[in-house]
């Protein structure tokens, strides 16, 4: 190490890294002109008037109404509900892994040109969010269970081919190019060669669809398709404090078991096995499997289905009475400027609930973090502060909305801090998890040396943690934008609520306009996004 | 001085007492005159700064630029203000840059930690703690992810690094000959005790050897 010294010293520049500061100061700039356009400068946010509503409302969460006839009720919504979740979720299944085989690269091969259109028509159903389609389908098909159950099942059922079709392609090719030089058809070489590897991830993904669907099905009864969200809606309303908030603790209590069942299911299908069969072995898994096919079962007869609805003759007339009115899209200059603005908010909308979502995670994770060596009075705290995010997330975003608009004024600012609370949620216990997987070595090397709290931080956990915390908020902000919609959906601006009104109207011409508007918009946020988190990896 | 013995003897947590980061469950250690675990806040960080500690290059934060690794080394002395405005504007680069040239890496001085490979990871960490300047250098298995000639060179620097300042380097170590080689008293543990405590003059590879092979 003694030659090197007798080179000449010549630092070497520091060459900034341009893209991150330009992706960062551009972020900050669209936050603070997202709460600009808000108003949240503005002043006159506040609605002093509704403290007193809100001071009364608070107060019945200690009273939920346990009468006898209500509870019926209130359990015949649950089960409307879980039979909505179910039955959306195997036609999203069904759809799923239908959908899969026309997308797989496997399928295509070489032929890029036929996967790319293939993968792209998928985008449309994924790109429009359950409420949305629960809004056309109710036109289309009237006050019928069906709108419900495809409301659900189309568009997870385009996530799912999506994510099906993944998990085949990512399988190691060896067996499968095996089984093809030893004669073997495709399709019994995908059987054979394929499927087996991928089935705990294809498993694993269908219980993960079906703990989504009991939270859409809570929202789509939001948007008048019965259960247990039409239930809090028609509470709500009539200003039955107490009954709101029954429905309040049945659907997070809903939510809660279906996030705990889900992620119990999952995690089986995840851990090590010792040989390919032993799926079959595992009675817990058996018995979610078995019993979560009767509960389809169930669902189709408690809810009466009847696929006579869907090739009725009154269905057909409505649908091409529909598809001629909708064609071509409006573009009058008026409505066109209306979507623009409608757009503005959107984004601005679910920029600030990301913005509020990742200040509070950021904030929570060093608490709600339980590292492993860590006090009692620390762990206790931690899980107070994740049951309390485990709350935030439980209760859908509309429903927050509903409460907000008790203080705030009405306005994109409710709907977006709605998103944001619901939001923080799911970032708060995703920053907590990153925080405790984090190597703690350096942060102790750095204390170890004489580092202050704050130093220590800085240099040991900042770094570290910023990236995948950042790329968690981004991936959370496609989330977001769709939600935006649902929340706009029942009245907080931007494009749902735009959507709505010409909906009700029967304006179908302007209704597609407003539908490609949206298409394009997640799109784009999906693309912003993917940006920067490569960017945020380079 | 040189800390021998096979895996699970203690010697990690010999060091993790001498530093601070492992407390004692009964009896008390004293480091530079000072009573380690009867010192608190900012008595017990400046303690800490007069002591060095080097593992195997775990504890630099790889997505931190080799500069803010090494001026880890200072945070003991710097306010927060200033550690957290070096992370924008790199502060007291000279020093930084001369420690890196004494390892042979200047010209890395503003590549992300985790684009080098592990030889000169550890060399970063070597120059973290020229530029914390402790006067007591601990060495937690410096040698094993190095090949025979960067361990040479690694050991050489900590027990230069040591001497410079009048302090001392104790190094576990698993090579019997880098440890007669660099050090001047060898201590051999077993289970948590003390087994062999003599000058390094006085033992051959071979007795090292024996000692490895053989728990007792």
């Amino acid at each position: 190490m003694t030659a090197v010294q007798d080179r000449p010293r010549v630092a070497p520049r520091l060459h900034r890294a341009r893209t991150r500061w330009a992706w960062g100061l551009g972020a900050l700039a669209v936050v603070a002109w997202s709460l600009a356009g808000a108003g949240a400068f503005a002043g006159d946010v506040v609605n002093p008037a509704g403290t007193g509503q809100f001071g009364r409302f608070a107060a019945a969460a200690l009273s939920p109404a346990l009468d006898g006839p209500f509870l019926r009720v209130l359990a015949d919504s649950v089960l409307v509900t879980v039979a909505y979740a179910a039955l959306g979720a195997a036609l999203a299944v069904l759809l799923g892994a239908v959908g899969a085989v026309a997308v797989a690269r496997t399928t295509w091969g070489r032929r890029r040109l036929g996967w790319t259109l293939s993968r792209g028509a998928l985008a449309v159903p994924r790109g429009l969010h359950e409420a949305v389609w629960g809004l056309l389908l109710v036109n289309l098909l009237g006050l019928d269970p069906w709108v419900g159950v495809l409301a659900i099942g189309v568009p997870y059922g385009a996530v799912t081919a999506k994510v099906f079709a993944d998990l085949l392609d990512e399988v190691p090719r060896s067996g499968y190019s095996a089984l093809l030089a030893a004669g073997a058809g495709r399709t019994t070489a995908a059987l054979y060669g394929l499927l087996p590897p991928a089935s705990g991830g294809l498993l694993s993904y269908s219980f993960y669809r079906l703990e989504c669907a009991v939270r859409s099905a809570v929202v789509l009864g939001l948007i008048g398709a019965g259960g247990l969200g039409y239930q809090l809606l028609l509470s709500f309303s009539s200003l039955r404090w107490e009954q709101v908030w029954s429905c309040v603790y049945a659907l997070a209590l809903l939510c809660l078991l279906a996030d705990v069942g889900g992620r119990a299911v999952r995690r089986r299908v995840a851990a090590p096995r010792s040989s390919g069969d032993r799926l079959r072995r595992d009675p817990a898994l058996s018995a979610a499997v078995l019993g979560t096919l009767a509960g389809v079962v169930w669902s189709w007869w408690y809810l009466a289905i009847s696929p006579a609805t869907l090739v009725s003759d009154r269905t057909g007339e409505q649908l091409r009475y529909v598809l001629a009115a909708a064609w071509p899209p409006d573009v009058d200059r008026p409505l066109l400027s209306a979507v623009a603005s409608a757009a503005v908010d959107t984004v601005q909308m679910s920029v600030i609930a990301i913005a509020v979502a990742t200040v509070g995670a950021v904030l929570l994770a060093g608490v709600a973090a339980r590292p492993a060596r860590a006090s009692a009075g620390r762990r206790l705290a931690g899980s107070v502060v994740r049951l309390a995010l485990l709350l935030l997330r439980a209760v859908p975003p509309p429903v927050w909305a509903l409460v907000l608009l008790f203080v705030l004024l009405p306005g994109i600012l409710p709907g977006a801090l709605a998103l944001g609370v619901y939001t923080l949620g799911v970032l708060g216990r995703l920053a907590a998890e990153a925080t405790e997987e984090l190597d703690p070595r350096p942060r102790a090397a750095l204390t170890a040396l004489g580092a202050g709290p704050v130093g220590g931080w800085l240099y040991g956990v900042l770094p570290a943690a910023t990236g995948p915390l950042l790329a968690f908020a981004l991936y959370r902000w496609e989330v977001a934008i769709r939600d935006t919609v649902l929340v706009g959906l029942l009245g907080a601006g931007g494009l749902g609520a735009l959507l709505a009104s010409r909906v009700a109207a029967f304006d179908w011409g302007a209704v597609t306009t407003v539908l490609v508007a949206l298409v394009l918009l997640t799109a784009a946020v999906d693309l912003v996004s993917a940006r920067a988190r490569s960017a945020l990896r380079s | 001085m040189a800390l021998v013995g096979p895996s699970g003897a203690g010697k990690s947590t010999l060091l993790g007492l001498v530093n601070g980061s492992v407390l004692p469950t009964a009896g008390s250690v004293q480091v530079l005159g000072e009573e380690v675990a009867a010192l608190r806040g900012r008595a017990q960080q400046q303690l800490r700064a007069r002591v060095g500690t080097v593992h195997q290059h775990l504890e630099l934060v790889g997505q931190l630029r080799v500069v803010h690794n090494v001026n880890a080394g200072r945070l003991s002395s710097w306010p927060a203000w200033r550690a957290a405005w070096s992370l924008v504007r790199p502060q007291g680069l000279p020093e930084v840059l001369a420690a890196l040239d004494r390892v042979g890496l200047a010209d890395r001085v503003f590549e992300r930690t985790e684009r080098l490979s592990g030889g000169q990871r550890q060399r970063v960490a070597l120059a973290r703690l020229l530029v914390q300047q402790p006067e007591l250098v601990l060495a937690d298995e410096p040698a094993s992810a190095l090949d025979p000639v960067l361990a040479e060179r690694a050991l050489g620097l900590l027990a230069g690094l040591a001497t410079e300042r009048g302090g001392a380097l104790i190094a576990s170590l698993h090579d019997p000959a880098l440890a007669l080689r660099h050090c001047t008293r060898v201590v051999g543990l077993v289970e948590g005790r003390v087994v062999l405590d003599a000058p390094a003059a006085a033992l051959t590879v071979g007795d090292l050897a024996d000692f490895y092979g053989a728990p007792r």
